[in-house]
């Protein structure tokens, strides 16, 4: 697994997390399928944008 | 004339409270059903959604092995072990599984030993919120 990529490895958290959440919270698949595609979508989306503000940080 | 008297009582009648509803089966086997066997007591209950858990709580702390995270002891002197590994608990059969045949043990110098421990803790603490919709349902309330 040493060559497993960060960002391939992040997007496979997000995704059982977004079907999880997805399930979880809505009763329709359709909802279920939306619900899943948005927290999927934010999860990566708040990391792009976090990973852009920690690489002009000096640290 | 009777439209406006009714418009005047009030919407409930006065007395007591409503009773809180009755659990449609036990909830402490939904809770140890729901616990050991992630969906296990959404299925119990008649909610099909519960195989999804069954199929993807597993899976991510299987992958969260695979990625050599770390199966936390449960160490009170240590506040956030002591946290992950109630999160690890949370798993369930697949956590008593894991620590039955000694996996789990860690290796921090792993490249993928943190996100093993996210896959791990997070499939923990997802279960507990299945549990608690299960809750829910068995009360009736979804």
């Amino acid at each position: 697994m040493s060559t497993a990529s960060h960002l391939l490895l992040m997007a496979l958290f997000a995704g059982c997390v977004a079907v999880v959440g997805g399930v979880l919270l809505k009763d329709t698949p359709r909802e279920q399928a939306r619900g899943a595609a948005e927290i999927f979508g934010s999860l990566v989306g708040a990391a792009f944008v976090l990973g852009w503000i920690i690489y002009f940080l000096p640290i | 004339m009777a439209a406006r008297a009714s418009s005047k009582r009030p919407a409930r009648p006065a007395g007591p409270a409503p009773a809180a509803p009755r659990p449609a089966k036990p909830l402490a086997l939904v809770y140890l059903l729901g616990w050991l066997i992630p969906g296990g007591g959404h299925l119990w209950l008649g909610r099909t959604k519960g195989l999804v858990f069954m199929v993807m709580l597993p899976l991510m702390f299987v992958i969260g092995l695979a990625l050599e995270g770390r199966l936390f002891p449960f160490t009170p002197g240590e506040p956030l072990v002591a946290l992950a590994s109630i999160a690890n608990i949370g798993a369930g059969l697949p956590f008593l599984i894991a620590r039955t045949l000694g996996y789990g043990a860690g290796r921090a110098v792993a490249v993928t030993y943190e996100y093993g421990n996210a896959f791990l803790i997070t499939a923990g603490l997802l279960n507990a919120l299945v549990v608690i919709d299960a809750h829910d349902i068995a009360l009736g309330r979804k």
